[in-house]
């Protein structure tokens, strides 16, 4: 398909030199967009939105591609389509998720905005004379109290609450409030206050003034109705303003407060002190400030993973390695929420890029929101050409089954089921000892633990459980977990539980384990034989154990013994039999995302030492023969500026620039050069002004390549460049990879 | 062990940079000079250099072509929404505007310079706008078209974003594209442009492409721009092509310095100024000239001589031109005998002239 090189690199090289002004105007336009493509993109994109609302029609419309010879680009659409598909779905439960985790703080702050605003309103309304006035009205100093809400984020990144201002603004829109939030750069000295009250007004008002007057806002409240809703105004982050625009802000808007009730909200990352270390005195005594406490970002982090990676909204997996990457970049580099989130989309997006029958997924999505089994007519979509794929040797085929598309998806569903069932179950438990769902997940991933048993182990096994093996997994392979390790931990935290905690964990697992009904059984006789073990105890008095249990506590703790062995055996049986890494699945490969370094790579730029490395090993990424030879010396037939930079690489943080050029020409005059040439012992004759014009003129050239390479080195960010006091010298600039 | 593999890095690091210094410390420092260099004049440089004969074009002509395959790949991900980042040493200009010219022909491109030295950041938008617009208008049963007909000039960042950031549950394929090149280049690298850049990338109608070369490129955002903003995808993507445009601009290291070279120089500033901010700055030329062994023109004298031929009000605006001056390096001040501050052209007396001549 590639044509050859050589012609390649013609047509670029052409256009350069083509438009030789455009590369001097700041911008130009390159092209328009193609009506052609327009026409069957809006055919496609008429597709697209029928198969995005997820009706039952949905797959129908995929069907229409049945008639023909799906080419490349159709079969890219799908993924595209299904990736949407998937998309959306994760980020609606994502957002979801984070809601529910601050959904008690902000009906807290919706009422404490109530409150505040019927405070307001008590304190007197203006009467319709003052009303109309062009300034503010002046009252008593009570009645210039301005109510503050302050949120603690406990979090220093404000890039993660940036979603949390904007649904706490919804929110109290929801609950009929104006709402406007003001962001740190409104708030700086630059834009001044008068950019504070522009921004106000085009929220609140939707027009754009250049005028900035409180009293357009005044009017404007006047005519909303007069003292019905309260007017709330975010800052997302106080700690980021300017401190005298902000104090100014609020010494402005406490005056107006008769006239326009507004509530401030504002985001502190630190302390509840905060406020008096950004503002002036006389602005604090404006302030009337009450508090709220947002949840910390390792348990939204927790929440999002549960969500996202156990809980079935969609069949999307990642494999081992990108989970500890995650965790890695989690907890050592980034520390964000909003990084992680979007890891998962560049997860994804590769992951539907590079994955041929990743469309497949949509497929499964569907079966699970339209259960009467309307998605028959989605297997027939492409058949053929999913089983020219399947029969892809990339895939391991499992001897003995029919690799059947239907089959090979409803497996993968039940494994997925299974697997999430058997980590929320230790994630229950894990929550008493403190344990990271993160850590949990990253060994319940790990392919290692998946083991082929030993015949003693084997046996043992048997003695002990039975017939009880279930009959999807064939052993001799399970899952057998470090004794160091996470999973291990927690299997051995059930016997400390105390029973009351016991009962809690019994319950949050019949809830979990609803939807596979012979993990669900053993559950439920698990909660029977709980209940019986506390003998005496009726129904009534296990639903108000928690009420009663310090008296009783005795009692239960002699009681409940063997049922904490019991529940041990449980769980450690659910994870023999159910633990299953994904990579231990076939056709794992249709949902899970594996390639940890094509993920690190786009997410974690690192010019820094990839443009070095690009350098000092010029030979590995041409892949040129004659240098590739000799990879440890320096040849004259490299990249000059490689050349320019090894030689550097010799200096200590000033690079003398005589000595540098004249090992530079050394080493490019020398074909036979070999590392001996480093060292520097710059004893070349000075040139003389009546050598021959030849010479003079590869003298020029040589001097032309050493400034050219200067230049990139420069353009790169690795030199800077002689000062005034240093003439003869340049800097380096960066020290090692 | 990974986070040891990290401390090592770090280690390393601390390491290479304190042996680096020693080294240069520690041995007597080389004494030569580059004057010693027989350095050929610089037209002669410039034009050896533009015909430099290029090293490897096979093989580097190849590594470029093998980036094609991945040309479905990136519009795959524009198209979900994330902006791609290119790096690695070479110039990457030709690659990406022969990806933009073969895989993103579907939709309107716009391609900034950002190696150029200043780039009007308002001025891009408003063609970005432009062409979304004529993008939208061209669509079938396009409801928003009615509201796009006034000009974008007239209106205001805050508008232009939101006109950028409308809805697209219509038609999410419908974007522009803006090729950055360079988007840590000196025109585009302030943080003010930088916010804007980052406004635009954050809006639903469009996409960035976009090339960095600095090594410490990543420190011109911070996580809110990264993440939420540019969302970038890093694609290392090193060619080895020469930076034959964007390195116009920088000086040779072998061609600094020389009288014709920073008269040259004086005269371009200089006639970026007003005329009176000229004649200031002749009255200067002509003292040093007709005093060549005095320190230099003290201010009061300067100042007495410009009121007399009206090209300055008062003392203010003789110091506001006079702040130009030194901030272009073309005046500075030394201590006269007697103590007194005074003014002095940092060239030779056949520069001055050359320059009173230009001026004139």
């Amino acid at each position: 398909m590639a044509p050859s090189a050589a012609t390649l690199v013609e047509a670029p090289l052409q256009s350069t030199v083509e438009n030789i002004e455009t590369n001097f105007q700041p911008f130009y336009v390159l092209h328009k967009a193609s009506s052609r493509k327009n026409s069957r993109k809006s055919n496609l994109c008429g597709k697209s939105r029928k198969r995005t609302k997820l009706s039952p029609s949905g797959p129908n419309g995929i069907e229409n591609l049945d008639n023909e010879e799906p080419d490349g680009s159709q079969l890219e659409h799908l993924r595209m389509e299904c990736l949407e598909l998937v998309w959306s779905k994760l980020e609606t439960t994502i957002k979801d998720v984070l809601r529910d985790t601050n959904v008690q703080v902000f009906d807290d702050i919706s009422r404490w905005v109530y409150e505040s605003f019927a405070a307001i309103r008590s304190s007197g309304t203006p009467s319709s004379s003052s009303a109309t006035r062009p300034f503010p009205t002046f009252t008593r100093a009570e009645c210039k109290v301005l109510f503050t809400g302050l949120v603690l984020t406990k979090n220093m990144e404000v890039v993660d609450d940036l979603l949390t201002f904007e649904e706490l603004g919804f929110h109290l829109k929801s609950h009929g409030c104006h709402v406007a939030s003001l962001s740190s750069q409104e708030l700086s000295a630059k834009s001044s206050i008068g950019g504070c009250i522009r921004s106000l007004l085009r929220q609140l008002l939707k027009v754009t003034v250049d005028a900035a007057d409180m009293f357009i806002l005044a009017s404007w409240y006047r005519e909303q109705g007069y003292y019905e809703k309260p007017v709330v105004v975010i800052v997302e982050d106080i700690e980021r303003c300017c401190g005298s625009v902000l104090s100014d802000f609020i010494i402005m808007l406490s005056e107006w407060v008769v006239k326009i009730p507004i509530i401030l909200i504002m985001g502190v990352a630190t302390t509840i002190d905060a406020p008096a270390n950004v503002l002036r005195s006389n602005a604090l005594q404006q302030l009337c400030a009450s508090k709220f406490i947002l949840g910390s970002p390792a348990e939204r982090m927790e929440a999002v993973v549960e969500a996202v990676l156990l809980r079935h909204c969609c069949m999307f997996s990642i494999g081992h390695k990108v989970a500890v990457f995650l965790r890695k970049y989690f907890l050592n580099q980034d520390g964000t929420l909003t990084s992680f989130i979007r890891a998962m989309k560049i997860a994804c997006v590769q992951h539907f890029s590079m994955e041929p029958l990743s469309f497949m997924l949509a497929r499964l999505l569907v079966e699970e929101e339209n259960m009467d089994g309307n998605c028959a007519s989605f297997l027939e979509v492409l058949p053929k050409h999913a089983s020219d794929l399947l029969s892809d040797s990339r895939y391991s085929l499992v001897e003995g089954t029919d690799n059947n598309l239907g089959n090979i998806l409803s497996e993968l569903k039940r494994w997925r089921k299974k697997w999430s069932i058997v980590v929320l179950c230790l994630y229950q438990v894990g929550k008493f000892g403190k344990v990271q769902l993160l850590d949990l997940l990253c060994e319940a991933l790990d392919p290692q633990f998946f083991k082929p048993l030993t015949s003693e182990n084997s046996s043992r096994l048997q003695q002990e459980q039975g017939t009880s093996f279930s009959s999807s997994y064939e052993l001799p392979y399970q899952f057998s977990s470090r004794k160091d390790g996470y999973i291990y931990q927690v299997v051995r935290k059930v016997r400390d539980l105390p029973a009351e905690f016991l009962h809690q964990l019994l319950m949050s697992w019949e809830k979990i384990t609803g939807c596979v009904p012979e993990i669900h059984q053993n559950v439920k006789d698990l909660l029977l034989a709980f209940k019986l073990g506390n003998g005496k105890s009726s129904e009534k008095d296990i639903a108000d154990l928690s009420k009663r249990h310090a008296s009783r506590n005795g009692l239960f703790v002699k009681n409940s013994k063997p049922i904490m062995e019991k529940t041990e055996s449980f769980l450690n049986s659910l994870v023999r039999e159910h633990m299953r890494p994904v990579e231990c699945i076939p056709f794992h490969e249709l949902i899970c995302f594996k390639d940890v370094r094509k993920l690190q790579l786009a997410l974690i730029g690192d010019p820094r030492r990839r443009i070095q490395v690009d350098l000092l090993e010029f030979q590995k990424i041409i892949k040129c023969t004659c240098c590739s030879e000799n990879m440890n010396s320096l040849l004259p037939c490299a990249h000059d500026s490689t050349i320019m930079y090894s030689l550097a690489q010799e200096h200590g943080d000033l690079i003398n620039l005589h000595d540098w050029f004249q090992s530079f020409k050394r080493v490019i005059s020398h074909p036979q050069a070999k590392g001996n040439h480093r060292t520097k012992q710059c004893s070349t004759p000075k040139k003389r002004k009546d050598k021959p014009t030849v010479e003079r003129k590869s003298n020029a050239s040589i001097q032309a390549r050493f400034c050219t390479a200067v230049t990139e080195l420069q353009i790169a960010g690795l030199l800077r460049m002689p000062s005034k006091r240093r003439p003869d010298y340049v800097q380096r600039v960066a020290f090692g990879l | 062990m990974e986070v040891d593999d990290l401390d090592d890095e770090e280690f390393a690091f601390s390491r290479n940079y304190f042996l680096a210094k020693e080294l240069g410390g520690s041995k007597k420092k080389s004494s030569g000079k580059l004057a010693d260099i027989d350095v050929v004049d610089e037209q002669e440089l410039r034009a050896a250099a533009a015909n430099t004969e290029p090293k490897h074009e096979r093989e580097i002509a190849a590594l470029i072509s093998s980036y094609k395959s991945s040309y479905a790949k990136w519009v795959f991900e524009l198209r979900c929404g994330f902006g791609l980042l290119m790096y690695g040493f070479g110039s990457k200009k030709s690659l990406i505007e022969d990806f933009a010219s073969t895989a993103l022909m579907d939709y309107s491109v716009i391609v900034v310079n950002g190696y150029l030295q200043s780039v009007n950041i308002k001025q891009v938008i408003i063609a970005i706008a432009e062409e979304l617009s004529d993008q939208l208008k061209s669509r079938p049963k396009n409801a928003s078209g009615s509201n796009v007909h006034q000009t974008f000039s007239s209106r205001s960042m805050d508008d232009l974003f939101v006109f950028l950031n409308g809805s697209n549950e219509e038609d999410k394929d419908c974007f522009v594209c803006v090729v950055i090149h360079n988007i840590d280049g000196p025109g585009l690298r302030d943080s003010e442009t930088q916010e804007y850049l980052a406004r635009v990338a954050a809006c639903s109608h469009v996409r960035i492409i976009a090339s960095v070369d600095h090594v410490n490129a990543p420190l011109l955002w911070d996580k809110k721009m990264v993440h939420t903003q540019f969302n970038w995808l890093w694609y290392h993507v090193p060619t080895f092509a020469p930076y034959k445009i964007e390195g116009m601009f920088f000086p040779l290291i072998l061609a600094h310095g020389g009288t014709a070279q920073s008269a040259k120089t004086a005269t371009i500033v200089l006639q970026s100024l007003t005329p009176n901010a000229q004649s200031v700055f002749k009255v200067l030329i002509e003292h040093q000239l007709s005093h060549p062994d005095e320190e230099g023109m003290p201010i009061d004298k300067l100042y007495a001589i410009c009121r007399e031929r009206f090209l300055v009000s008062s003392q203010i605006t003789l110091n506001s031109h006079l702040t130009e001056f030194k901030d272009h390096e073309l005046v500075k001040t030394r201590r006269h005998s007697d103590g007194q501050d005074c003014l002095y052209i940092p060239l030779p007396s056949e520069a001055l002239e050359k320059l009173l001549t230009e001026l004139s």
